[in-house]
């Protein structure tokens, strides 16, 4: 039925177009599902960012083996929430220089307890996993004019040592990593995807003071 | 004059005999009959494990099997939320209340609400901020071998040989999502559901050729290829049926461009962008592809249909919306045991073109859609025609485009965005609907809240008044349990 129906359609539409109609003309507005890219780009200002660090915060340089990064404050609110922005900044640190992805170098020492990480046993690539940027940290408590160093490698607990984080008058947390370009080994724990590790915490991070 | 005449008559002889004079014009038309991701499957076709999981040279640990309740793989999804409890995630996957009518169907619920918001704090949507979940994890392709095209021109980029020996094939998509279960192998649950909707009227592509000189050897080919309001029309045996005559709609899913055939294998120009329907199973999902560097490949058979595939490079975006929001994203990684969260992960990973100059950032993915058609009559409409979706479809279309809205500005601006409540992917009110049947309802409830519709009704209210009636043999139409509770329905059933 359809068949000769059309059939007969495309005599007509032949004749149709012989006396000037166009298959355009027979064309009603296409009710288009809005692709991404035809949404608006946002303001500047729509689009969430991290306040500035003041002087002095945060500071990266170039070594031999990787870049060293560094996040040095007064006012010690969680570990989480300053490894958070020390890897946010990594991220940011990475983005900027055109790369796309960076290793974590883990800083083991003879004698670490802390158990060496391994490949998802199900072979899944991740874009990061954060429980494996881990930092080392120094700081100094109230009234102490001494370092003091914690390890994540070194399988004591963070603040194990009976010090109250509240005394707590200054620290730095270093963490070093190698800029990647180019498909990423996500099946590497150690390895964090520059962009995804940016919009994960970009909400999440402030500087420390 | 008179050898004027003659002279010109010799020329025209002579003309008939020469080739370009043999020309005729020929046309051929194809309605495309199966339609899905270029994914090389690398399993053997003979090895059985519970029919889903195979592995294979593509995926050495098989297809994945998110959110299953044998696996732990619940678990592991919900454990990556640091403010859920070790009780709350096991009062996630096993509510008390297991001798309640339907509850399966309630567990179904509370995993789905639980599942559709994944984020770093409470009340976040995982699907339309995918960014904020902390990523699930999902296996690549391992294999070699991908359908597809070399988009790039270099054979030493994309790290993929064609199943005919051709380097350098990009096919990124394939490497993030080949193992996904929906979409790998014979089992791809989504693939089948896509097919199966085309094949029932959801939606029409077709191929028009047109040619001067041989349609299996001809230089000057001009194809188009595009959206036909005509549905499909089956044989006795339920495949597409040849020959039957299809409009073509000339809107935003067209393309006419130059190609060459050569022993029967047709290819097309490499255009900036080619305009194509995609693939989907419902009406939001079938969109304009957009292939960027796009081109076209196929075969023609000694019967007259044709295979092969469309290539270019995507906006990853509207690849994670089709695949996320044709229902709620929930609903969907439930029942087809992928998590978007994780392949949303992977798109980011694997993205390899559409340089965004502005941000940095690759927008796009290389890849490649396979299809094969059948002989069609493509015919010009006579009267005015567009894009039409059969039955209510158009609610999932109006529903897809807020959601997807509210999905772009996510990862536009990085801000949460609040899930749009007169769509499915709140995952509300199905839920409110049945919970309060648990024992623990109430608590359960409060403990998987999530933002506020400030319009919402007391719905534990509502509930124990339904019940009231029912005891009466009274049966109440409850406000926000109807569909016409909302503006646009569209994804899912919530």
């Amino acid at each position: 039925m359809t068949k000769r129906i059309y059939a007969a359609a495309l005599a007509v539409s032949m004749v149709a177009v012989a006396h000037g109609a166009t298959a355009a003309e027979a064309q009603r507005p296409d009710p288009k599902v809005p692709l991404a890219a035809d949404h608006p780009r946002p303001a500047p200002n729509e689009i969430v960012s991290v306040p500035a660090a003041a002087p002095g915060v945060f500071s990266a340089r170039k070594e031999k083996g990787g870049t060293r990064l560094v996040v040095k404050g007064r006012k010690f609110t969680s570990r989480a929430a300053i490894e958070n922005y020390l890897a946010y900044r990594a991220a940011e640190e990475i983005i900027a220089q055109d790369g796309e992805w960076f290793m974590f170098v883990e800083s083991r020492q003879p004698g670490d307890g802390a158990p060496a990480l391994t490949v998802d046993a199900q072979l899944r690539s991740f874009s990061f996993r954060m429980p494996n940027f881990r930092p080392v940290w120094r700081y100094k408590t109230v009234g102490s004019g001494d370092w003091q160093t914690w390890s994540p490698f070194s399988g004591a607990a963070f603040f194990g040592n009976g010090i109250d984080p509240a005394t707590v008058a200054e620290y730095e947390v270093t963490a070093t990593i190698v800029p990647g370009k180019g498909l990423m080994n996500g099946r590497d724990p150690l390895a964090f995807h520059a962009i995804a590790v940016s919009d994960f915490l970009v909400n999440q991070v402030a500087p420390p003071q | 004059m008179k050898q004027a005449f003659l002279a010109g008559s010799i020329v025209a002889a002579l003309g008939l005999l020469s080739p370009a004079a043999q020309a005729v014009p020929w046309e051929r038309g194809f309605v495309i009959s199966d339609y899905v991701f270029g994914f090389h499957y690398g399993g053997r076709p003979d090895f059985i494990k519970e029919g889903r999981i195979e592995p294979g040279i593509d995926c050495p640990t098989g297809s994945t099997k998110n959110f299953t309740y044998d696996d732990g793989s619940f678990y592991e999804a919900f454990k990556l939320q640091p403010w859920r409890t070790e009780e709350e995630i096991k009062l996630i996957m096993d509510p008390p209340g297991t001798d309640v009518n339907n509850y399966l169907m309630i567990r179904s619920w509370v995993n789905r609400r639980a599942m559709g918001y994944r984020g770093y704090a409470k009340g976040i949507g995982t699907y339309v901020n995918p960014f904020a979940a902390a990523d699930p994890g999902q296996p690549e392709v391992t294999g070699i071998i991908s359908e597809g095209f070399d988009l790039d021109n270099n054979p030493e980029t994309g790290g993929f040989t064609s199943p005919d020996g051709q380097k350098g094939i990009d096919n990124a998509l394939y490497r993030a999502w080949g193992c996904a279960r929906p979409y790998r192998g014979e089992t791809a649950t989504l693939n089948k559901r896509a097919t199966s909707q085309m094949l029932e009227g959801l939606y029409t592509a077709v191929i028009r050729l047109r040619g001067v000189q041989d349609p299996m050897n001809d230089s000057d080919v001009t194809l188009e290829i595009g959206y036909s309001p005509d549905k499909i029309q089956k044989d006795v045996n339920a495949g597409v049926a040849r020959n039957y005559s299809y409009r073509l709609f000339n809107g935003t899913m067209y393309s006419k461009v130059k190609a060459t055939i050569k022993n029967g294998v047709v290819e097309t120009e490499i255009v900036d962008v080619l305009h194509a329907p995609t693939y989907g199973w419902f009406a939001n999902q079938i969109v304009d592809g957009a292939f960027h560097k796009g081109r076209i490949r196929f075969t023609i058979d000694a019967k007259g249909a044709i295979a092969g595939h469309i290539g270019g490079y995507r906006d990853w975006r509207d690849v994670y919306a089709a695949n996320t929001f044709g229902q709620d994203g929930a609903q969907q990684d439930n029942r087809e045991h992928k998590d978007s969260v994780a392949l949303y992960h992977a798109l980011i990973r694997h993205a390899d073109g559409l340089r965004d100059p502005q941000t940095r950032r690759k927008m796009g993915i290389s890849t490649a859609y396979r299809f094969s058609a059948v002989p069609a009559q493509i015919v010009e409409p006579l009267t005015p025609i567009t894009v039409e979706w059969p039955g209510n479809r158009q609610n999932d279309v109006e529903s897809g485009k807020i959601i997807r809205a509210a999905f772009v500005k996510a990862i536009w601006t990085r801000a949460i965005q609040e899930l749009p409540w007169q769509t499915g992917e709140a995952v509300y009110p199905g839920l409110e609907r049945v919970i309060f049947d648990l024992p623990n309802g109430v608590d359960l409830w409060k403990m998987l809240d999530r933002p506020r519709n400030p319009n919402e009704p007391d719905w534990y209210k509502e509930w124990a008044e339904q019940k009231e009636a029912e005891k009466k043999g009274i049966v109440l139409r409850r406000r926000g349990f109807d569909d016409s509770s909302r503006t646009a329905t569209g994804n899912g059933t919530n």
